[in-house]
């Protein structure tokens, strides 16, 4: 609607005679115009009516608008564009904002959406393979018809970012270096995020390359190495260094690290939990995580017929799943029922397809030995030739896994029921390998002394300091899910908080951040896009609230399927180590952003501006809408209609 | 695309004004809107008593940038009629000249009218707004009036007993070229039969159903959804008619259950699971009635 037009202008509602003289034309109060009533005539003729000597028509006319009617006077409550968070933004531990990148690809705006994309997570193509997703879960999309595949968009991103050219290294803008020792998911997100804050950043890994986990455990049918090998490229094109290695608490000393202005510690948990039965010092009892690790340095160890595993997490999955690629028919012992499980449901499912055997409510009891059968010591022979140490232990053969039936009980301080054992109810499991998965914890001597610990965990902020001046801490080393996700929202936290306190410390900040403002929603991860304050997404008076399903107008959505991501068939996959997840692709994952409801944040489908009926919302020129609260009756049409969350009505005058 | 994206197919021109006089979320004046988005400015309206009258402005006021011809209550068709005869005199073929009543001008008061200039298939789109009764002056019943609904003049212990008029079966009777029934809840649907509509010569009648908050004792905010409500639960349904025989449905009516649309609304707040279960029936039957239209004709 033009805004130009007079209050008092010429008559818009007249009487037919008078306007059909001159169509499209505004004919003029008091000079009505007329013709003829029996000619036709092409061209009408204008004559004065004598009426208007009194400045009165023949008949009312109008020669007002109902502009002149100040309607938004009417209402109690007004409407307002009020941005939102998204619930995966809340979800996700990285701290992502999923619903940016979204409705960036939904608008085809394919770099810009690698681009917020990569302002939060470093490694896009590791996290939409490994990552469990749990942004999915609170997907707003789940009641109608099915989560967003997030992760495959994702991952999907992640490539296209990966095929990119590399950024050019990132501007030094500080004096101050910081170390970050272990190069994880978690230090390298506290590297990538310290560098592009503009900080010189050397990493210190132990092993002789860098990755951590996802070089070490992950197997490589989760994550293929050529994936991390390009993720790792970027962060090094940034200009972060990598000291490959070297033992730091080692060989190197905790004190060469003081050339550094803040260290963030992120060496991870390595040291696998005991099993504590009898017999486990039997040879063929190995930690899940050392098998791991020696199959992701090429190795294809020699596991025998049966393997059990005993353990019920992500690395219990891992182990089963890799023994099954090594040959062996694997059995997985887990002392709860499969709703209890820790390891995701994906994982599982996995698992159980390609043929793992699970034994729900069973606990070892006793490692089973036996004398060597004389068939096999001939191979044992020679096998000692190659292994003095292997000779020596093995007077014993392993025999498989005493077991108890277990039953639940009283939940315990996990929320999760207690198993208890069965009496009576033993049975053997016959086993040639037994891999133990039932946890890892860190190893304490190799840590900086005088680290404060919360139980087993190092203890740490909000922004992962530990205290102890310069040492901050993140990843599977703190109390948090042991997950890549979380690992790389910890890196992250961390970069955040060593830039702040080296700012604060170099008296060019104060101390007052507002952490809650940083997070995306109250119990979000906080967001290195808000921390810098540059956000590429235009948003209307932004309210940190997370938008619930109540808020969604589904009524404007239809329903469309969860693009599922390809599966590398079983046969295939079985036959060695190739990735099992295929993804979508890139024209699969244009449609999935297109499945997303954009909750909470405006992506202009008008229907407030068509649904208006005070013809109140008006477009600006920026794309978006401004409300013309002279006219607004505040009805509250606007807001119900809107499909995401993004209006909301407040009290008029507050 | 997952969202019913429907911007692109309303046309941006705005041929009403702000200022006018409906209450807050009021149906009337998005179908006013919409239908004068679809015909354009070469457009002249013939109004008849209705909300409408007050919608308009008072004079020396209109919020319409079309003319605009108040007229008598029962008179809608006719003076729409005249207007389009005496323009054709003075050889204006061109501009559309449409009837805008409500319920009680089309269905009651101005039903004669209508059928003489149906009858004798004037070149005029008629349009009716259809809020159920007589709102305007308080909320008395009309022959719009649905069953069991509460109005001043069918109190809660005497409710509406008749069934509502079937005002398209009516006019797709007259055999005029085109009939339809549209909603405000609708707009891409109703601006393309509006649209198509102005395509064609003869007598065009679009009956929109039009929420009336303050009547039908709904939330401001509630009309768009429980417009959208009655076509999803088929009491309400969106249908073209050519030449009085080719019936054909033009939206998805999923045909959920009534009662919620039922519950939302103070006007039938007194009817019990009883009275609910047999509007449900009454809908189920005529919707089986119109499908059997829509595959066999009339």
């Amino acid at each position: 609607m033009p805004d130009d037009r007079p209050i008092a202008g010429p008559a818009r509602g007249v009487s037919p005679a008078a306007a059909s003289t001159t169509p499209g034309g505004r004919p003029v109060a008091g000079t009505v115009q007329g013709a003829p009533r029996a000619a036709v005539q092409a061209t009408p003729v204008e004559r004065p009516i004598a009426d208007t000597v009194h400045g009165v028509p023949p008949v009312a006319v109008s020669t007002t608008t109902t502009l002149v009617n100040r309607t938004g006077s009417w209402k109690y409550i007004r409407p307002v564009y009020q941005d939102k968070v998204a619930p995966c933004n809340q979800g996700c531990p990285v701290g992502i904002d999923i619903e940016g990148y979204m409705n960036l690809l939904r608008e085809g705006r394919t770099q810009e959406a690698i681009e917020l994309l990569l302002r939060e997570n470093p490694l896009p193509a590791v996290t939409g393979r490994v990552c469990y997703h749990p942004c999915e879960d609170g997907c707003n999309r789940r009641g109608f018809d099915d989560a967003v595949a997030i992760h495959a968009v994702e991952r999907v991103l992640g490539d296209l970012a990966l095929a990119s050219p590399l950024p050019p290294p990132a501007p030094r803008t500080w004096p101050e270096t910081v170390a970050v020792v272990g190069s994880g998911p978690a230090g390298l997100a506290c590297a990538y995020h310290l560098a592009r804050l503009g900080y010189g950043v050397t990493v210190y890994e132990s092993e002789l390359e860098p990755g951590g986990v996802l070089r070490y455990g992950i197997p490589e049918y989760r994550l293929p190495k050529q994936v991390l090998a390009r993720e790792l490229e970027r962060i090094r094109a940034l200009g972060v260094s990598f000291r490959c290695g070297v033992q730091v608490g080692g060989e190197l000393p905790w004190s060469a690290l003081a050339e550094h202005h803040a260290v963030f510690l992120a060496t991870g948990v390595h040291r696998s939990r005991p099993l504590g039965v009898p017999g486990e010092e039997l040879p063929g009892v190995r930690a899940g995580l050392d098998l791991l690790s020696e199959v992701n340095h090429g190795l294809r160890p020699e596991l025998g017929r049966c393997v059990v595993v005993v353990g019920g997490g992500n690395t219990a999955m891992d182990c089963a799943r890799t023994a099954v690629r090594l040959g062996a028919e694997v059995t997985v012992l887990y002392r709860r029922s499969r709703a209890e499980m820790p390891a995701n449901e994906e994982e599982v499912f996995e698992a159980l397809r390609e043929g793992v055997h699970f034994e729900f409510l069973a606990a070892p009891v006793e490692v089973m030995g036996e004398e060597r059968r004389p068939e096999e010591e001939a191979l044992e022979a020679i096998r000692a030739s190659f292994d003095e140490e292997d000779a020596r232990r093995s007077a014993l053969r392993l025999a498989g896994l005493r077991c108890t039936r277990m039953a639940l009980g009283e939940p315990d301080a996990s929320g999760r029921r207690r198993p208890v054992p069965i009496p009576g109810s033993e049975f053997l499991v016959p086993a040639d390998t037994v891999l133990c998965a039932v946890g890892e914890e860190a190893d304490a001597d190799a840590l900086p002394e005088g680290l404060p610990r919360d139980g087993g965990a190092v203890a740490v902020d909000a922004l992962g300091s530990t205290g102890l001046p310069t040492f901050f801490a993140g990843g599977d080393l703190v109390d948090q899910p042991h997950t890549v996700a979380y690992a790389i929202g910890s890196g992250k936290r961390a970069a955040l908080g060593i830039d702040r306190w080296l700012r604060i410390r170099a008296g060019e900040l104060g101390d007052g951040t507002d952490l809650a403002e940083l997070r995306y929603g109250p119990a979000g991860n906080v967001s290195m896009t808000r921390w810098r304050g540059d956000d590429p997404v235009q948003r209307v008076a932004p309210l940190n609230e997370v938008v619930t399903p109540e808020r969604i107008n589904t009524d404007h959505f239809r329903h469309a399927e969860r693009h599922a991501d390809r599966q590398h068939p079983l046969e295939q996959a079985l036959g060695g180590f190739d990735e099992v997840n295929q993804g979508l692709a890139p024209e699969e994952a244009l449609a999935e952003s297109r499945r997303c409801f954009n909750c909470g944040v405006c992506n202009a489908c008008e229907l407030c501006l068509i649904f208006c009926h005070d013809i109140a919302i008006r477009r600006r020129g920026d794309g978006r809408f401004e409300i013309d609260y002279e006219y607004c009756k505040g009805c509250g049409v606007c807001s119900a209609e809107c499909p995401r969350g993004a209006m909301a009505m407040t009290r008029e005058g507050l | 695309m997952s969202q019913i994206l429907i911007k692109d197919r309303i046309p941006r021109e705005e041929l009403l004004d702000s200022g006018h006089l409906a209450c807050p979320g009021c149906g009337a004046p998005i179908a006013m809107r919409l239908v004068l988005k679809a015909l354009g400015e070469k457009t002249m309206v013939a109004l008849p008593a209705c909300c409408w009258s007050i919608i308009a402005g008072p004079w020396p006021q209109s919020s319409l940038r079309v003319p605009l011809f108040h007229s008598a209550f029962e008179t809608g068709a006719a003076v729409a009629s005249g207007i389009k005869a005496a323009l054709e005199m003075r050889g204006d073929l061109e501009t559309t000249v449409i009837a805008w009543a409500g319920d009680g001008g089309t269905f009651d008061i101005g039903l004669q009218a209508l059928s003489g200039a149906a009858e004798r298939n004037e070149d005029i789109i008629y349009f009716c707004y259809d809020n159920e009764a007589y709102m305007n002056t308080g909320v008395q019943r009309s022959s719009a009036t649905p069953w069991g609904a509460w109005t001043t003049t069918t109190p809660a212990e005497h409710p509406e007993m008749r069934p509502k008029k079937d005002m398209l079966a009516i006019m797709a009777a007259h055999r005029i070229p085109y009939a339809a029934s549209a909603s405000v809840a609708y707009p891409d649907d109703l601006v393309e039969k509006v649209k198509k509509a102005k395509g064609i010569k003869g007598t065009r009648f679009i009956h929109i159903l039009s929420p009336c908050p303050p009547g039908w004792k709904i939330a401001d905010e509630e009309s768009i959804a429980l417009a959208r409500l009655a076509v999803r639960n088929r009491v309400f349904p969106l249908m073209e008619v050519e030449n009085g025989e080719r019936w054909r449905f033009s939206v998805d009516h999923p045909g959920e259950p009534v009662e919620p649309y039922i519950r939302r609304q103070g006007r039938f707040r007194h009817l019990g699971d009883a009275e609910i279960a047999e509007i449900q029936r009454a809908v189920d039957e005529r919707w089986k009635s119109l499908e059997r239209r829509v595959q066999h004709g009339t």
